[in-house]
């Protein structure tokens, strides 16, 4: 690399709009589990869902609009841990690249 | 059950595609725990600077494409399914740089068969999906492939190579280039097919292929071999004047368009 480019390179700004795309790109995909054939996004609506019901099964769509019978405790724990574990590590990443110029 | 990664990696005049395979194979070995098994010919062996491959498979390279006044070998990827090792695979180009597991769970969500069919571009949020042309289909992506050795899987890469010795019939169909053979155009066409000329949502990686793609470059932030994290710059063209932008990224897989940038990346980490 010449010393031109590196001082453009030099004078290059962070650009938060594509960190924001790029933060959601990256942990979206971490919300995906194939749990109890088939696929989930732990999403709010897909957790409150699982929450505001109180059988021991339940059927739901999964996101490639199958029916598929579950166990309702089982997945709302899986899918409350996915989650939890990567919104605080979307947060954490969110929160570093916010401190950068 | 078998499980394993194959890559294809043919040199041209300009690049020197086994070492990229290199560098993406000790990644697979490092990140996704995987054996990788190379199919190249004879001449790229040459490159060979002592990496172990689990295997190696010499075939005769197909040097019908041309690009930018060149051989650009990539045809004969339908032959992952005979030549595969393994009974699960993840066929990958060798410019993707596997920088985190993310892919191991596509093992855990497949049927038999998926790839990717939409794509992002780092700094470039707004771009729109590749189509093979406005009046046909969505592409998908040959980039990364995760197959089982099932009946179907195995419809699919015959499918792959009647698309490609008829690319030209196909072409002028869905009123594409045929000039330059694509993979990904050939793959689109070919589980299309085999699928009743549907796609099943089940085929699909349901993440985004991240691409480097048009005024990008990515620089590794350190020299570790297994460095994973990287700074992806951009030139954004604004009123005639350059503003550079950059973001870093890390944990996180991408496919880089541009071989020279890939060459880059392999000196340096």
């Amino acid at each position: 690399m010449d010393i031109n480019t590196l001082l453009a390179d030099a004078k290059a700004r962070f650009s938060h709009n594509s960190a924001k795309h790029y933060l959601r790109e990256k942990y979206s995909s971490k919300l995906i589990l194939a749990d109890q054939g088939g696929l989930w996004k732990a999403d709010k609506e897909t957790i409150s869902l699982l929450n505001s019901l109180d059988t021991e099964k339940v059927v739901l769509m999964d996101t490639f609009d199958n029916p598929v019978e579950v166990d309702r405790v089982e997945l709302l724990s899986k899918l409350s841990t996915i989650y939890s574990e990567t919104m605080k590590a979307w947060l954490k990443e969110a929160q570093e690249l916010e401190g950068k110029r | 059950m078998t499980r394993g990664a194959i890559l294809f990696a043919f040199n041209s005049l300009k690049y020197d595609y086994y070492a990229m395979a290199e560098h993406t194979a000790k990644r697979i070995n490092h990140f996704l725990n995987m054996p990788v098994t190379l199919v190249t010919d004879e001449e790229s062996l040459a490159s060979d600077s002592g990496y172990k491959f689990d295997k190696v498979i010499t075939v005769k390279a197909d040097k019908d494409n041309i690009r930018d006044g060149m051989p650009w070998i990539n045809k004969g990827r339908y032959q992952a399914y005979e030549l595969s090792p393994y009974d699960e695979t993840l066929l990958l180009d060798v410019d993707y740089v596997v920088n985190s597991d993310r892919l191991l769970k596509c093992f855990d969500l497949y049927e038999d068969f998926c790839c990717h069919d939409n794509t992002a571009f780092y700094m470039h949020p707004k771009v729109s999906q590749e189509l093979l042309s406005s009046y046909s289909y969505k592409t998908l992506w040959a980039t990364a492939v995760v197959f089982k050795k099932t009946e179907r899987a195995k419809q699919i890469f015959e499918c792959l190579k009647m698309v490609q010795e008829n690319y030209a019939h196909y072409a002028n169909i869905h009123q594409f280039i045929s000039n330059v053979y694509r993979n990904d155009y050939a793959l689109t066409l070919a589980l299309r097919i085999v699928n009743g000329h549907t796609v099943l949502p089940g085929d699909i990686i349901p993440w985004n292929l991240l691409h480097i793609g048009k005024n990008t470059s990515v620089y590794a932030n350190t020299d570790d071999e297994f460095n994973t994290e990287y700074t992806v710059l951009f030139d954004n063209w604004q009123k005639g004047k350059i503003r550079k932008e950059y973001i870093t990224i890390k944990d996180t897989d991408f496919h880089v368009m541009n071989k020279d940038i890939y060459v880059e990346l392999i000196k340096h980490g």
